[in-house]
């Protein structure tokens, strides 16, 4: 019951992009279609899974017993990046058509917030080794919603009479104050 | 760079025609989440010119030290540092405006913007010209926002910096202190500037066309658009 | 090889000397920070138990507790920091309550991400005055809309209902706890 909680706090209520505001620059850059905009949610949940696995080891297994808590940020970085070349290779090794479908938008990932910030609230929200995966397939699929959701309204709006200097970033961020808007409704729904 | 700028015009870029937030769309996760109000705004561009600064200082020192194949792992590790050490600071000097800003500080580590400005700059300039290239992007960064945490929190909470500017029945639009309003605020703003921009730009063009094309007889021409 | 060689080199001289430099700056921190939170949870103490002179940690049981003593010295009561969920997220407060554990003395929110303007009205006074001299026996109940008739009743904040309920729930889980660890024989 609890790791539902956790799912739908992080993927819904508590939704990474519209309510903490992390991986705003791939929601902004890789918007414009659905197709792509599905894909790079795909890689990002996928990135973060497996981040909130190795940095929850690396906090518990290595950093908490030694007493370096202060080398956290430093650590969960290098984590990430490798990590990203890592799978990036992996993927290439292994299918083909995945790394056609994913491979360019890997490196965009290293720098997106929301990675290093799902490290970070896993340890700042004590989980438990389970709670972390969990609150991590959570916020990628909240994260691959988003950005799904922004890329369907911005190929409609392609169609639609947009004023000049309003084209690209500042609609986006107006549509996007929106969703924040109707991603509110949820607040409440699983708590109490 | 194609032309070397005075020093002077490598500051003021980052103020304005390279803003940034507004002209760049870089660093936008801390320009939306921490600008409820202005203080808060101001601390956050603070913390990240900090760590702009040391960053562009150390990386241009030893640029040429520095293999490119490892030069993004080696800039993330020394931002990573800076932040760290901005962190500690913060959480010992000043504990509740590091509480406000809670897990934002740490994830200055993957603002775009600075690794943006080493990749782009530092790698590649004098150590005297990088550091001033990061002043002024860092001066633009706290320019807005503080612009954005400024009107956000004199709508959203009647105040500028604690002080209460607008009258008691003003009712307080709730919408910008919450993530919505973080949103629409730098949509307008982006959109409002860039009409404004293109409106300059226009006017310059339509000056520019009059004082070469001298007019045949005293009935004023149209001018057109170009 | 040779790059190879120059590669890690770089990578591993930034590393010793990132290290080395925040450890010696966390050497220095650690303390301060420490002293902080020390002093943050004892000014929250001070808060909820305003007739108290001191305090002391509870070191017997496994969660965190406060006994507050008057100037004499005598132990008046508990001060328990406690934390559920709200209306977006976590809620921590502290709760002090007298002896017996039948009677409120004071509330204070420490930590929430409640809605702004709505939610945050629970942690303003008109709300948490409510809980001074609240009885809390055989719980707190809350009424929505109109004062309160029972002397262990507090009345809900329009627009906030979730919220407050969420005060009311917590606070009751934590004496729950507390009575229960009480009735279980352990020395508080």
């Amino acid at each position: 019951m609890e790791l539902i909680l956790i799912f739908f706090s992080a993927a819904i209520v508590n939704n990474f992009v519209l309510a903490y505001f992390l991986g705003i620059c791939p929601f902004i850059g890789v918007s414009g279609k659905i197709s792509s905009a599905f894909s790079m949610g795909l890689a990002t949940t996928f990135v973060m899974v497996i981040t909130s696995i190795v940095t929850w080891l690396i906090y518990h297994l290595i950093l908490v017993p030694n007493g370096l808590e202060f080398l956290q940020y430093v650590s969960f970085i290098l984590v990430i990046a490798s990590l990203v070349q890592f799978v990036e290779m992996f993927i290439k090794k292994v299918s083909q058509p995945l790394y056609r479908a994913l491979g360019i938008f890997l490196p965009l990932i290293t720098t997106n917030c929301a990675i290093l910030g799902l490290a970070l609230f896993i340890v700042l929200k004590e989980y438990t080794f389970i709670q972390g995966i969990v609150y991590g397939v959570g916020a990628g699929a909240g994260f691959t919603l988003a950005i799904t959701i922004m890329a369907g309204i911005r190929e409609e709006l392609d169609l639609a009479d947009v004023p000049k200097p309003f084209k690209g970033a500042p609609i986006t961020l107006l549509v996007a104050g929106i969703l924040a808007l109707a991603f509110m409704g949820f607040a409440g729904l699983i708590s109490v | 760079m194609k032309t070397k700028l005075t020093l002077s015009k490598e500051y003021i870029k980052g103020l304005w025609e390279n803003n940034p937030v507004f002209k760049q769309v870089l660093g936008m996760c801390p320009a939306l989440a921490v600008t409820v109000s202005a203080l808060n705004g101001i601390a956050m561009a603070l913390a990240t010119t900090f760590v702009l600064v040391f960053s562009s200082l150390i990386i241009s020192t030893f640029r040429k030290l520095i293999p490119s194949q490892v030069r993004i792992a080696a800039y993330i590790l020394i931002i990573a540092t800076f932040v760290t050490l901005v962190d500690l600071i913060m959480k010992a000097q000043f504990p509740s405006l590091s509480k406000e800003l809670g897990p934002y500080i740490p994830l200055i580590v993957v603002n775009c913007l600075i690794l943006g400005r080493q990749e782009a700059f530092s790698s590649k300039n004098t150590v005297f010209r990088s550091v001033v290239d990061a002043l002024g992007m860092g001066t633009g960064f706290l320019i807005a926002l503080f612009v954005l945490g400024g009107i956000r929190e004199i709508l959203g909470s009647r105040t500028i910096l604690g002080l209460q500017v607008l009258p008691d029945f003003y009712e307080p639009w709730l919408i910008m202190i919450l993530p919505a309003g973080a949103f629409l605020t730098l949509g307008f703003l982006m959109g409002f500037l860039n009409t404004y921009t293109e409106r300059k730009k226009r006017l310059e063009r339509e000056a520019i066309l009059k004082k070469h094309i001298k007019p045949i007889s005293d009935t004023p021409i149209n001018t057109v658009e170009a | 090889m040779k790059l190879l060689v120059h590669m890690l080199a770089t990578l591993t001289i930034i590393g010793i000397l990132s290290g080395g430099l925040l450890s010696e700056v966390s050497k220095w921190a650690k303390p301060k920070i420490a002293l902080h939170r020390k002093a943050e949870t004892e000014k929250a103490i001070f808060l909820v138990q305003p007739d108290a002179k001191s305090q002391k940690k509870i070191e017997t049981v496994d969660f965190e507790i406060y006994r507050v003593f008057d100037e004499n010295n005598d132990p008046i009561g508990y001060a328990l920091p406690y934390e559920g969920n709200g209306f977006q997220g976590n809620i921590r407060l502290m709760v002090g309550v007298k002896n017996d554990l039948k009677e409120i003395v004071g509330l204070q929110v420490l930590e929430q991400t409640e809605t702004p303007g709505l939610g945050t009205k629970v942690t303003e006074e008109p709300f948490t005055n409510q809980f001074v001299k609240l009885v809390a026996e055989p719980n707190v109940g809350w009424v929505k809309g109109a004062p309160p008739k029972k002397t262990n009743e507090v009345q809900t904040i329009t627009g906030a209902t979730i919220s407050s309920k969420a005060i009311v729930d917590i606070v009751n889980g934590g004496l729950q706890k507390l009575r229960d660890v009480k009735n279980s024989g352990v020395e508080l």
